[in-house]
């Protein structure tokens, strides 16, 4: 069967969109509101903080590093019996959590079991969505990203509730449940062959042809540089808020105003980079950019409306540079290499952003401020945006053929603001 | 004395009559001090002598300096029987001669106490006693009455002892560990535990049984460990310090629930999901076949509109062109 020559820019590409709403939300949502629980484990195991945050940590890094497997898997046998069985793989991870009895018994099932169900369901969605569209693409990713700033608004409360009602237990058993509508969400995603698809061969092919790719090697290495930076405000701002002499109450509420800026940054980056000729590598340098300025300004302002204006700056750039930064990847190595480039992406990406926050946290403790740490950030950030102006095709006026598959590595950040935010999130 | 009646008699008694009314004197010198300790004048309250054990007891210094027209209390922990130094300042407006100043226990006057007057307009009193036993904490008032009454109130009670306020939430077969901390205490002399059924207390005993184990990290918390929960192990369960001067204890709330009570909800969520997946399946199954069925229908004009070339090309002997 022939496959299209174009991808259908709308149709049922609007159910692939909910369902990635979905999806991030239940996956990303999940990981960011888990700082709810962070407290529940800590009294329940009597451990200290820093071994139960290596739940959140261990689920993080398994969902990452296991990209390129869920991807090579959806390029042989289609994004949804994939993405369907990581949904089953996950509810069953949170499933066996409920009788966890010792920390271990958590960091298996949570952080390994539905680790991997999340690095099943989360790449392939995104890998997909971007082969329904071509023209608006970056909307579309932009749409469907918004779930994971929703989410983490409506799960943190939800949580609470949840613990107040069932403790840690009945709370696991009913967010396993709630994990099962990532199963839904695989039934959504439709199949769909593109012309290119029969050229790349399969999943062995495309890997190597992508690691011989230049200007994918380059983006990698950009995205892991960016990835780096991006999340410290996220771990250490209400830290840094603090050292100022805020409230805890305030600098919450700081965070939740990055995170709603967040929000209609990715929905309005989303909309302009479909909307601007030309590459959208362009568009990414300029948002990455702008988030390294404002990282860095972090340490210079004192007073309290500067910080606010930063944070809102930060929270627009950041959110705008994600839905941006999967548009590049299918211009970059064309749909038919999407799965395997975005799993690639991905899993290198991580390792920016594990090195990242403790980095981060290692100047603090040397220095004995954030200056340090948010300067670094923002500098890793602009070396990154730096590193992008090496792309092909990055000067010219005319967009890269459409038909080329390029969007890969915005989820992998994605995951990492689920981190910093949980931590953020480790109140009560 | 005894009456004379011969020279080496009376000359016996009067050698020996100084050196006993010495002796009389003072014997009833003694007797008289022995009259005075049982004079009810005394200033302490509880019947002890004032200067008794005063190396086992700690001083407690406490002031308050009463603003204008204002009353203001003060709270005082104690644990351990303490001497007490209150000390209160006022500062009066106008002319200190009118000026009435009194201590107060609740509305019962108080004795003992002293006043001094510093520089133009201040007044300083100053009420010592001994606290030892638990009937003797509550409220100690000094009174100033100028044209308006105003006190400074010493609230003299035991440590509070804290648990968790909401309740705590468990399963059947679960452990769980129930904390009581008493702040800003040393530590108490006793802790306890009870279980309360309505209003009857049921002490809790460790050693009897494996279910329950008493631990506490320092001597200002306890913490008591249920294990292998079941249901009626719900309910109200009370913590108790025990100080030299005094009790006090908190409540806290266990709910033990069964594995049933979020399973119903477990199964809905589940349900509606594999609900969700049905209908989006049938749906593309449902929406293929609609398709099939419109191809069908245009092959069949596509035969019919080769049949009308076929012809119309045999009538009028031109290449023949096929319609897509």
């Amino acid at each position: 069967m022939a496959g299209r020559a174009e991808p259908p820019d709308g149709g049922w590409g609007w159910m692939v969109v909910l369902s990635a709403f979905f999806q991030s939300a239940l996956v990303f949502g999940v990981l960011r509101s888990f700082g709810v629980f962070f407290v529940e484990f800590v009294s329940a195991f009597e451990e200290q903080a820093a071994r139960v945050s290596w739940i959140a940590s261990i689920g993080i890094a398994v969902q990452q590093f296991g990209s390129p497997i869920g991807s090579a898997l959806s390029t042989k046998f289609g994004p949804r019996p994939v993405v369907m069985t990581g949904g089953i793989l996950a509810a069953l991870g949170m499933l066996l959590a409920s009788f966890a009895t010792s920390l271990t018994h958590l960091y298996l099932s949570i952080g390994l079991l539905s680790g991997s169900g999340w690095a099943l369901t989360f790449t392939p969605t995104l890998a997909c969505l971007s082969r329904y569209f071509s023209r608006r693409r970056s909307l579309a990713m932009g749409l469907a990203l918004t779930g994971v700033g929703l989410s983490s608004f409506a799960f943190a409360p939800l949580f609470q509730w949840l613990l107040n009602r069932f403790a840690w237990r009945g709370a696991l058993l009913l967010v396993s449940a709630l994990s099962c509508h990532l199963v839904a969400c695989g039934a959504l995603l439709r199949p769909l062959s593109l012309a290119e698809d029969s050229a790349v061969g399969g999943p062995r092919a495309q890997l190597t042809s992508l690691l011989h790719h230049g200007p994918f090697l380059r983006y990698t290495v950009a995205l892991t540089l960016i990835n780096t930076g991006y999340f410290i405000p996220y771990v250490h701002l209400v830290a840094h808020l603090q050292d100022l002499g805020w409230d805890p109450l305030p600098a919450a509420f700081l965070l939740s105003v990055a995170a709603i800026s967040d929000l209609v940054g990715r929905v309005a980056s989303g909309w302009l980079g479909d909307a601007v000729p030309g590459p959208v590598a362009r568009l990414l340098m300029l948002w990455t950019t702008l988030t390294g300025v404002s990282l860095a300004l972090f340490p210079v302002a004192q007073a309290p409306t500067a910080l606010v204006v930063l944070a809102v700056a930060y929270g627009f750039t950041s959110g705008a540079l994600t839905p941006v930064a999967f548009s590049v990847l299918p211009e970059l190595v064309g749909t038919g290499r999407i799965y395997c480039g975005l799993g690639l992406v991905q899993m290198v990406e991580s390792i920016g952003g594990l090195l990242g926050a403790p980095l981060s946290g290692y100047l603090r403790d040397v220095t004995g401020n954030y200056t340090a740490s948010f300067m670094v950030a923002g500098a890793f950030l602009l070396v990154g945006s730096g590193v992008l102006i090496t792309l092909p095709h990055f000067f010219s006026c005319f967009s890269a053929p459409t038909s080329r598959p390029q969007e890969l590595v915005i989820e992998a950040l994605d995951t990492k603001v689920s981190l910093p935010k949980e931590e953020g999130l480790g109140e009560d | 004395m005894l009456p004379g009646r011969g020279a080496p008699g009376a000359r016996a008694a009067r050698t020996l009559l100084p050196p006993l009314l010495v002796l009389l004197a003072a014997a009833r010198g003694g007797w008289a001090d022995g009259a005075s300790t049982e004079s009810p004048f005394t200033s302490s309250p509880v019947g002890e002598g004032p200067m008794t054990n005063y190396s086992n007891l700690s001083l407690e210094r406490h002031n308050i300096t009463l603003p204008e027209r204002s009353s203001v209390q003060k709270q005082v922990i104690l644990e351990s029987p303490s001497l007490m130094y209150l000390t209160c300042k006022f500062t009066a407006s106008g002319n200190l001669t009118s000026v009435c100043v009194t201590w107060k226990r609740g509305d019962e006057p108080l004795k003992n106490f002293s006043h001094t007057v510093e520089g133009n307009s201040t007044v300083r009193t100053q009420y010592n006693f001994t606290i030892v036993n638990s009937k003797q904490l509550g409220n100690y008032s000094c009174v100033f009455e100028d044209r308006k009454e105003q006190r400074g109130t010493f609230t003299i009670q035991v440590p509070e002892v804290k648990g968790k306020k909401k309740p705590l939430i468990t399963y059947v077969g679960d452990s769980t560990v129930l904390v009581c901390k008493c702040e800003k205490c040393v530590g108490p002399s006793h802790w306890t535990w009870y279980r309360s059924n309505g209003s009857v207390q049921v002490p809790i005993d460790a050693n009897m049984s494996a279910k329950y184990v008493i631990s506490g990290a320092h001597n200002n918390e306890t913490k008591l460990k249920l294990m292998n929960l079941l249901e009626e192990d719900g309910g109200s369960y009370w913590c108790r310090a025990v100080f030299p001067l005094g009790e006090s204890e908190d409540q806290q709330e266990l709910v033990v629930l069964s594995f049933l009570v979020p399973l119903k909800p477990f199964f809905a969520i589940i349900a509606e999901a594999v609900l969700l997946v049905a209908i989006i399946l049938l749906f593309e199954v449902y929406t293929q076949k609609r398709k099939k069925h419109p191809d069908d229908g245009k092959e069949f004009e596509q035969i019919e509109q080769l049949k009308s070339d076929d012809s119309n090309g045999l009538e009028n002997n031109a290449p023949r062109q096929r319609k897509k």
